[in-house]
């Protein structure tokens, strides 16, 4: 960082719908898919396409990217940050994931896409919230989902996972 | 039937079979099991079977119109499963079942990974909907860990026998469910080739029969606990080492049949072993104790309390060259033969020995208390009870050199003086000592311990108070109130004080703040137990400091302590206190008191 202190180096990345974002290498390495990638062909100033996000997504993928651009690289143990369950977001994550459903969900296609595992972790546990403590009902309108059950298989789940509500 | 149901059903067209369908977060491991506790080495993948009469088509476009008005359904079946293995409540898992197929599929696997099978009402529900024919899912292929212990004698073979349909268990819990016999342990086990960690401790009626049938099928078998099952013999556990070679942690402690023959075959097949206890294996001797220390290169624990045979050929014959650095507790408890010249061998193989535990290895001298020291900082935790010929000498060089030491037990060692003690209290990491029945002790040795720690050296080294938190003191005979009020009042984290059998303390007024003596006690007993624990401590300190009118002869210290302002300490009590109990790794609640017992 030292070195560089300077002038950081910049990268261009292509949206899918053909927009160009200039950003700082550091920033953009928050992405495990574009580190690799800048690292396999080597930084010559190319543009890198990344076809699966547009550019409103990647632009809010990004203020995430630079706000935790600091943050110590994720545990090697892919278990270490999922072996508490908690829900837990700290509060500048709760602000940046308010945003409509659209939105929260390009983010976390976009934050698997490009493997950024704390963001893709923020943006499960934001969903995870939404559903706590919600009866199947309340589920299905927050999120808009059409029953597809029989009243009969809904009622044959229910007496099958009965033990669940025991608590 | 196993068969039948192990049969996949095609699953119907959705997007959830295009992906993996594993859960990401396979390897949460919040079982209490600690024993069986370890990384993520399952491998499983969830079966899901669907409803058999979903239409393709009609799917399809349901989902393409669903991603329209809903947004969550864009995400693939591995994203949602993400999502719910954030959710900790099996209700809130219920719930998810309960809106779409899709969320069922994708959240049935993550709720019936460990039911909950702890109170009898959600047991009978389990085992009534794994033994439906047609059920909505194969749930018994989903179950992937079952912990039975909470029903201890409840548990019949009636009930573990519907449940032997589950073949892809992981970790197999039933410590206590003394009702099992080989007829459903042997169903449960048959078939099943993902067995990862069994624990059948204190199930006595088990035979061979159970490890023969586990033997020949879990081969993956990394833990296994059959502590007290006295009726296996070497016969079936050969064959468990032949077959479970990637055996890690082994507990065998109470098998009383089991001799050199089955512990050599386990050092030579089973090569990762870590922890092994063979804790009142009395037939083993010298042959398999050097076999699994010279085979067995990451060996961290050997647990060898009354194996009354062992002698010191079983170190002295260890291969001459090698240093066993893995090894860090050794418990040979009570293995008498023990001598000098053995542990001179075992300090010298297992230079990073951290727990040594010679309690009861009545031949030891001050000579093989001055080869220990020279396991110097690695040393924390150090039991030479009953090795009654040690004395100050040893004592002394002990912590000169291992000034790490945490937990120390002379008990009965009767050769120990005040020296002895006043050296003890200099250590800056004690929290445990153990005197018990140390008859020349007296009170000069309790100001020492009382007395508050120099860091470092020179007047200007700032001074800390003790982090004593147990002070056993039996059958101390000398010692008066005047040096436990002291004690008391300069060591804030005690949690823990025994005088049984100190006259001083037999009062009427101090016994109310001592706890109920073990219901195993005679009257003798009875009439002479005293021991003061947790807020019991904290009412004997206060009695004594405000309340006790004989006592209240102005504040008690010694020469150059503190007095500790009562006001903050109830709170960070129980803070300590809580620390230490999520601490322990190594830890024997009776530290030291094996000695009162025998009051």
């Amino acid at each position: 960082m030292a070195a560089t202190a300077s002038e950081p180096k910049k990268v261009t990345l292509t949206t899918s719908d053909n927009a160009d974002i200039s950003v700082e290498r550091e920033v953009a390495e928050r992405s495990i898919l574009i580190k690799n990638l800048l690292e396999d062909i080597g930084d010559n100033g190319d543009a890198i396409p990344i076809p699966n996000v547009n550019e409103a997504v990647m632009k809010k993928v990004l203020e995430w990217c630079e706000q935790h651009r600091k943050d110590p690289p994720a545990s090697q143990d892919d278990d270490a940050d999922s072996r508490k369950k908690s829900t837990d977001i700290d509060e500048w994550d709760q602000k940046f994931m308010q945003v409509d459903q659209e939105m929260l969900f390009e983010i976390i296609l976009a934050a698997n896409y490009l493997d950024i595992k704390a963001l893709l972790d923020v943006g499960c546990k934001t969903v995870a919230n939404m559903i706590k403590g919600k009866s199947p009902d309340e589920i299905r309108k927050t999120f808009n989902i059409q029953n597809d059950f029989t009243p009969e298989e809904e009622d044959q789940i229910r007496r099958e996972n009965e033990w669940a509500e025991d608590r | 039937m196993t068969r039948s149901r192990r049969i996949k059903r095609e699953p119907s067209a959705s997007r959830s079979d295009t992906s993996a369908s594993t859960s990401p977060e396979r390897g949460v491991d919040d079982d209490n099991d600690s024993f069986m506790s370890q990384g993520n080495d399952s491998q499983s993948s969830l079966a899901i079977s669907l409803s058999p009469d979903a239409d393709d088509e009609v799917l399809r476009r349901a989902i393409e119109e669903r991603c329209r008005v809903s947004p969550i359904s864009r995400l693939p079946a591995e994203l949602m499963i993400a999502i719910f293995s954030k959710l900790s409540s099996p209700s809130d898992l219920k719930h998810c079942m309960l809106v779409s197929r899709d969320w069922s599929r994708n959240s049935v696997g993550l709720l019936w990974h460990r039911p909950q099978t702890n109170k009898w009402s959600s047991m009978k529900n389990v085992i009534s909907t794994v033994r439906k024919a047609d059920s909505f899912f194969e749930y018994s292929n989903l179950i992937k860990r079952l912990n039975l212990s909470a029903l201890g004698t409840e548990i019949s073979d009636g009930t573990l026998q519907p449940l032997s349909g589950c073949k892809r268990v992981e970790r197999l819990t039933l410590t206590g469910c003394s009702k099992l016999t080989d007829l459903s342990l042997t169903a449960m086990l048959t078939d099943n080739r993902s067995l990862l960690a069994l624990d059948v401790s204190n199930l006595d009626s088990i035979t061979d029969k159970t490890m023969t049938a586990m033997a020949a099928n879990a081969v993956r078998l990394q833990g296994l606990n059959i502590t007290n099952c006295k009726k296996i013999t070497d016969e079936s556990l050969e064959e468990v080492a032949k077959s479970c070679r990637h055996l890690k942690r082994l507990k065998l402690n109470g098998c009383s049949q089991l001799t050199d023959k089955s512990i050599i075959a386990f050092a030579h097949h089973c090569r990762y072993i870590l922890e092994i206890d063979l804790h009142d294996c009395k037939n083993l001797e010298d042959d398999s104790i050097t076999t699994l220390i010279n085979e067995g290169p990451h060996l961290r624990e050997l647990r060898l309390a009354h194996c009354w045979r062992i002698t010191d050929h079983a170190f002295l014959r260890l291969n001459p060259e090698a240093t066993f650095e893995s090894l860090r507790i050794l418990d040979l408890t009570d293995c008498g033969e023990l001598q000098d010249a053995g542990v001179q061998k075992i300090v010298q193989a297992a230079p990073r020995l951290r727990n040594l535990v010679l309690a009861k290895c009545r031949l030891l001298t001050d000579r093989a208390v001055l080869a220990i020291t020279r396991l110097g900082k690695n040393l924390h935790y150090i039991h030479l009870g009953h090795c009654s010929r040690i004395t100050d000498v040893g004592v002394g060089q002990l912590v000169k050199m291992c000034n790490r030491i945490r937990y120390i037990d002379l008990a009965c060692c009767g050769n120990l003086t005040d020296t002895s003690v006043m050296q003890l209290a200099t250590l800056p990491k004690l929290k445990r000592i153990g005197l018990v029945k140390c008859t020349n002790i007296t009170d000069r040795s309790i100001q020492a311990l009382a007395k508050p720690k120099q860091l470092g050296h020179g007047a200007m080294a700032p001074v800390t108070p003790s982090v004593l938190e147990r002070v056993h003191l039996s059958y101390c005979t000398n010692l008066t109130l005047q040096g436990i009020h002291a004690l008391l009042n300069n060591c804030p984290r005690l949690t823990h004080l025994s005088l049984t059998g100190v006259q001083a303390f037999l009062r009427e007024d101090l016994i109310v703040f001592c706890r109920e003596a073990p219901a195993e006690f005679n009257e003798h007993q009875r009439d002479v137990f005293c021991v003061f624990s947790g807020i019991g401590v904290q009412r004997l300190r206060n009695y004594l400091n405000v309340d006790s009118p004989s006592l209240n002869r102005g504040p008690l210290f010694d020469g150059d302590g503190t007095m500790f302002d009562e006001s903050d300490e109830p709170e960070m009590m129980v803070n300590v206190t809580a620390q230490a109990n999520g601490m322990v790794i190594e830890e024997d609640e009776d530290f030291g008191e094996g000695s009162e017992m025998m009051g």
